[in-house]
């Protein structure tokens, strides 16, 4: 009787054991900190670079309206990391979808801050390199 | 004290630096060209905000900012 006390309580303490290498386990594969964290500086970075118009815009609807330098079409570029980007015409409707995108793994800030410098310093080239989509 | 972001995987490098040292303007020259010839574009802003391309190190420039070769996504 005594034994199985004694086994009993070492097999609890395994099972607690056990739940805490679990518990650290898990932290550690769905710690959202360092993704946040870059999300968070990236996020910054494009406010910093966005025109007050733009960041309120973007604040309010997750989106923001470029100019592009050359033709002087409007743009919207949609939070997201590719497929993002919308011609509009003159009454604000969605015409096409434009996708270029940074080389390497960035964060969604950064991907559309270099799309809006992209689009309102050289329109031109990087429409040249985008891949164009129907948004039917 | 100036600065040059870099955007990267995690969101961004910044190297800041002082413009009146000849050793650390001659350093943040040679990252300038060091990233810019390996496909970075280097962008500046204007006094209004608006962003500028730049293709040569300005020691004069406060900000410069980074970000990868464009590929069609």
């Amino acid at each position: 009787m005594k034994l199985l006390y004694i086994a009993s309580d070492r097999l609890r303490g395994f099972a607690s054991a056990c739940s805490g290498w679990v518990g650290a386990w898990r932290d550690w594969l769905y710690d959202p900190g360092p993704v946040n964290e870059r999300e968070r500086r990236g996020r910054k970075l494009l406010l910093e670079w966005l025109s007050v118009a733009q960041r309120i815009q973007y604040e309010q609807y997750n989106y923001f309206d470029v100019t592009g330098c050359h033709s002087g079409k409007r743009y919207r570029i949609r939070h997201g990391m590719g497929t993002n980007i919308y011609e509009l015409d003159d009454r604000g409707r969605a015409l096409t979808g434009w996708c270029f995108v940074p080389e390497g793994y960035l964060v969604a800030g950064d991907v559309m801050l270099a799309q809006k410098i992209a689009l309102e310093t050289d329109e031109r080239g990087a429409l040249a390199l985008a891949n164009n989509f129907s948004l039917r | 004290m100036a600065i040059q972001i870099i955007m990267d995987h995690n969101g961004d490098t910044r190297h800041s630096f002082d413009a009146n040292d000849e050793q650390a303007l001659l350093k943040a020259e040679r990252r300038f060209k060091a990233l810019t010839g390996s496909g970075f574009t280097a962008a500046t802003r204007t006094a209004s905000g608006e962003p500028v391309v730049t293709r040569t190190f300005d020691p004069a420039a406060e900000e410069t900012l980074f970000f990868p070769r464009l590929v069609g996504g």
